[in-house]
């Protein structure tokens, strides 16, 4: 899951950051409007967390364009204007989900993993594919009633793969979706963490390579 | 206990109100029967004056008449001789005595007829002119319900509404002009009020979610050293101090808002000498040159507020500044009235926005958090002081960069107004 936060308090994105990408979720960071709008022309987000008040553009006008735009791309609007008013006016502008300041972080992730797995087709909380069982929001993967430790990347890809129901995945795709931008392009640490996944999942293998297309479960 | 109160209400006398509307229908009513009696007394002693004098004419015309034709008809005789000519005279005499008083008596009813109808056509016309009367000044009062009523109806969400009267440029639209007017600067005052609410919770919450996310973040962590846990405290530690300072400010904002409390004679050039020496290690960390002259001005005030006023001025000269820049500080006395003057050097500020540094929560750049550490507060804080002590504060922005600000107390022998801004008193920022 891919994430840009939009916050103009550099200290406390890079304290949501941090903690965000401790949970398996790629963050992207943008300090102020005009930052926002040329990240999320390039790259599409699964979700948006976006404070309202800020500098360049204002969240607001940002919720705007991209729902007149029709991205598909959640957004979370977390600012401090917590008024009954405010959220109902946050709402209405466009934003999929409201959470005032101060703020749990650990409802901030809940309602950001609720939120991507809206994105695009609807996904249950919980993976099943055949004896394999993933549960992003307690970071667990069991296959055959057994415990698999899987770092929070092999996690991620594995969660994007089920997500896909069936669908090729490409590599450029994985990179977009599961790591942020702090990566090299010419990287092979997809490759990588494919073969670290597969040795962990073990027999029968899930995980199909599609000559020039990509994997798929 | 309700019955004993209702037949109370009954038995009460529900004057009419004593209003404006009622003396000014009394008024023409009085007014018209005054005149309408005198007019009326006159036209009646004119009439009767001018037919009594008719009538007396004609009897006395009736009366020389018949005494030429007696002359005429009754011969010399002897008073033994009854003719029938003087029977005739006297009869004619007799005639013309009762024509004229036939002519009086009419005369008298025609009067008094004049008189009754006069009287009855008084009576109405004067409860028809209070009538009027209560008509027309209930049209040209109306006006004044309009006010009243919207005064009443007048609460912080109805103070968009205008009253906007039209009619004549009278005295009441101009009392429903300036109530208008009234209404603005209310509206102004409490947007201004919101929008200060408004921007100090933002101001207070930015660092209690800062400080809220920085524990969870790292308490959620599984492998959380010893070294990560202690500098999340100290972060904690150091978001706190900020708070402490913004409340701070605040308080003192408010405070300074409300007045001078307490008053005494100061000394200008010994409180800006302590400041600045509080200050020199800071000066000389920044390698800012100071240039300071320090002249007798002798003010009254509160001492706390106006060495608050003093350290912000010097502190944002110093932390706004370039490094290597240069700080001139100078106190004076001019035709007795005591002036402080702080000049330094810094980044360039469009003149625009040097009336936007008072604001509250305005910083140089346009920010709304404080990423400095600073609260955006200090120059609020210096011009809500100054007004106080009746002041005025002058900032300027200086071509080559940085902010040249002036001070002017009034004379120390007038005095600070006391209690809070006057409503008559304009301020002068540049």
């Amino acid at each position: 899951m891919r994430v840009l936060l939009v916050e103009d308090h550099a200290e406390l994105a890079d304290t949501v950051a941090i903690g965000l990408r401790r949970e398996g979720i790629a963050v992207d960071v943008a300090l102020d409007g005009h930052d926002a709008l040329a990240r999320l022309a390039l790259t599409d987000y699964d979700v948006l967390v976006l404070d309202r008040d800020l500098p360049g553009v204002h969240g607001d006008q940002i919720c705007r364009s991209l729902v007149a735009e029709g991205r598909d791309g959640r957004i979370l609007m977390l600012t401090a204007a917590g008024s009954i008013e405010d959220r109902v006016d946050g709402l209405s502008l466009g934003a999929d989900d409201y959470l005032p300041k101060p703020f749990a972080f650990a409802e901030l992730v809940a309602r950001v993993r609720a939120l991507a797995r809206r994105s695009g087709s609807q996904q249950p909380p919980v993976l099943v594919h055949g004896d394999l069982r993933v549960d992003p929001a307690n970071r667990l993967a069991s296959r055959g009633g057994q415990r698999l430790s899987l770092s929070p990347k092999e996690l991620a890809v594995l969660e994007y793969l089920l997500g896909a129901h069936g669908r090729v995945v490409s590599t450029e795709e994985l990179l977009e979706h599961v790591w942020d931008e702090n990566v090299d392009p010419f990287t092979t640490t997809v490759k990588v963490t494919i073969k670290r996944l597969r040795a962990k999942l073990g027999e029968p293998p899930l995980i199909e390579t599609v000559p020039r297309g990509g994997y798929r479960i | 206990m309700r019955a004993p109160r209702r037949l109370l209400d009954r038995r009460r006398l529900r004057l009419p109100r004593y209003t404006i509307r009622l003396r000014l229908a009394v008024l023409y009513g009085g007014v018209f029967m005054i005149t309408g009696t005198l007019l009326l007394t006159l036209v009646f002693l004119t009439v009767r004056s001018s037919t009594h004098s008719s009538v007396a004419a004609a009897q006395g015309a009736a009366a020389k008449l018949v005494e030429r034709r007696s002359l005429h008809v009754a011969p010399p005789g002897g008073p033994l001789s009854v003719t029938p000519e003087s029977v005739v005279v006297r009869h004619a005499r007799e005639q013309a005595h009762r024509l004229g008083a036939l002519a009086v008596s009419v005369n008298n009813s025609d009067l008094h007829h004049l008189l009754v109808w006069s009287l009855v056509a008084l009576a109405i016309m004067v409860v028809a002119s209070m009538a009027f009367g209560w008509v027309l000044a209930g049209r040209v009062l109306r006006p004044l319900q309009l006010i009243t009523g919207a005064a009443r109806e007048l609460s912080a969400s109805t103070l968009h509404e205008r009253l906007a009267l039209g009619g004549p440029r009278d005295e009441l639209r101009e009392l429903g002009d300036t109530f208008d007017e009234l209404l603005g600067r209310l509206e102004a005052s409490f947007e201004a009020q919101r929008q200060f609410v408004a921007n100090a919770s933002h101001e207070l919450r930015t660092p209690l979610t800062l400080e809220r996310a920085i524990i969870e973040v790292t308490l959620a962590d599984p492998h959380a050293s010893a070294a990560s846990l202690r500098a999340a405290c100290q972060r904690v530690l150091a978001i706190g101090e900020q708070q402490e300072d913004t409340i701070d400010a605040l308080l003192t904002l408010a405070r300074s808002e409300r007045g001078v409390e307490r008053s005494e004679p100061l000394a200008l050039d010994a409180l800006t000498g302590e400041q600045l020496e509080e200050r020199r290690g800071e000066i000389a960390r920044r390698g800012l040159r100071l240039d300071s002259e320090l002249q007798r001005a002798p003010i009254v005030g509160d001492r706390r507020l106006i060495e608050r006023l003093i350290a912000n001025l010097l502190d944002n000269a110093i932390q706004h500044n370039n490094h290597d820049g240069w700080l001139r500080v100078a106190s004076s006395l001019e035709a007795g009235e005591a002036l402080l003057t702080l000049a330094n050097s810094g980044p360039a500020i469009a003149p625009e926005q040097v009336a936007a540094l008072v604001r509250p929560f305005q910083r140089l750049g346009g920010e709304r958090t404080g990423h400095d550490g600073g609260h955006g507060l200090g120059l609020s804080i210096v011009d809500a002081i100054a007004t106080a002590h009746g002041a005025t504060l002058t900032i300027q922005a200086l071509p080559a960069g940085g902010l040249r600000v002036e001070v002017r107390f009034p004379d120390a022998d007038v005095g600070p107004r006391p209690g809070p801004r006057a409503l008559t008193r304009s301020r002068d920022t540049a």
